[in-house]
């Protein structure tokens, strides 16, 4: 009997869920999203548009001001990061 | 009274305005181990904040920074108004033209014949949705490439507006001045604002034989077109056969 050498659970990475919070029409959520994309990165987009109760706890964390974007990685808030802090910000959340 | 030709205004940053916030409420707290807490958590951020900022080389500031002249649509004022226009329809021949390009060179739609074009409208250069719609399109040229799309920005705006804009914001595609007689592409293609004086935010996708086979306006002007559905706009149109 051979053990397997393949399995889609073998080996994951610790990572943290990655969540972007915006408007769908707002140019700088396209930004991000299309970099986590292109990043391979998984992510739940929410349209707070449509979701407006979504923000209630993100105006918490973020202190009360909040805006389109805000992405949260694990524990991480960020408003309206540049890419560069969104690369910082995945990296220390396990990414790449 | 009020100036309108000072120096450039450089609005608190959101590490700022936080604490000002802070600030606002620290008298509203009556005298405790919370209130102590608190206040050394602020400290410990105050802390952390002159770390980062003594770390950084544009510590010392005479005015304004490039950084500043980047960014000055963040603060700008606002742009905003529900769409007054209804583009030309689809299966249209598309209007030709000839305008100017930042580098002054005359860009006419008949001489991509044979490519797909995005033809994106918006309202004026420095303006807060503007700077960031065309952002989007600079990172994404590879992808509109590949669907075999070239993306060109028309607005009012001159053309040296054009070429500082596009210099600071790192844009490589045609910004095409509709400026000389004002806005009269935008006309034709049926999205001026004539209250405004400059155009809609629109979108037309013209195909290789100078049909349009898109068309949108946004339906407010800070509205940036989904970059998701552009691409599956693009990705719709039938693949050119072979004769």
């Amino acid at each position: 009997m051979y053990a397997s050498t393949y399995s889609p659970f073998a080996y994951r990475p610790q990572v943290a869920d990655v969540a972007v919070y915006g408007s769908r029409w707002c140019g700088i959520t396209m930004m991000v999203r299309r970099h986590l994309d292109r990043a391979g990165i998984p992510y739940r987009f929410i349209d707070w548009d449509l979701h407006p109760e979504a923000r209630d706890q993100l105006e918490w964390l973020a202190g009360g001001r909040i805006g389109s974007p805000t992405v949260t990685i694990g524990g991480q808030v960020l408003v309206q990061p540049s890419l560069r802090e969104l690369d910082w910000a995945l990296s220390r959340a396990g990414y790449r | 009274m009020d100036s309108h030709a000072g120096p450039l205004n450089v609005r608190p940053s959101r590490i700022e305005q936080l604490e000002a916030d802070f600030a606002s409420l620290a008298p509203q707290l009556p005298d405790s181990a919370e209130r102590k807490a608190l206040s050394v958590l602020h400290g410990m951020v105050q802390e952390l904040w002159r770390i980062q900022v003594s770390g950084n080389a544009r510590q010392v500031r005479s005015g304004p920074t490039i950084d500043d002249i980047v960014d000055l649509h963040e603060h700008a004022p606002p742009m905003e108004g529900d769409a007054v226009n209804t583009p030309l329809a689809v299966g249209e021949p598309a209007p030709d033209f000839a305008l100017p390009d930042a580098n002054g060179r005359t860009i006419r739609l008949s001489d991509y014949r044979g490519r797909r074009v995005v033809l994106a409208f918006y309202p004026l250069d420095w303006s807060p949705g503007c700077s960031r719609q065309l952002d989007l399109y600079q990172h994404e040229l590879d992808e509109f490439r590949k669907r075999g799309a070239e993306v060109m920005g028309i607005s009012v705006d001159s053309l040296y507006s054009h070429g500082a804009w596009a210099a600071v914001r790192g844009l490589t595609f045609p910004l095409l001045a509709d400026f000389n007689p004002k806005g009269d592409v935008a006309r034709r293609y049926k999205v001026w604002r004539e209250a405004d004086g400059f155009s809609e935010r629109a979108l037309y996708i013209v195909d290789e034989n100078g049909i349009i086979r898109h068309a949108q306006v946004s339906p407010k002007l800070q509205h940036v077109p989904d970059i998701y559905e552009l691409f599956s706009a693009l990705d719709q149109l039938a693949t050119p056969k072979a004769a």
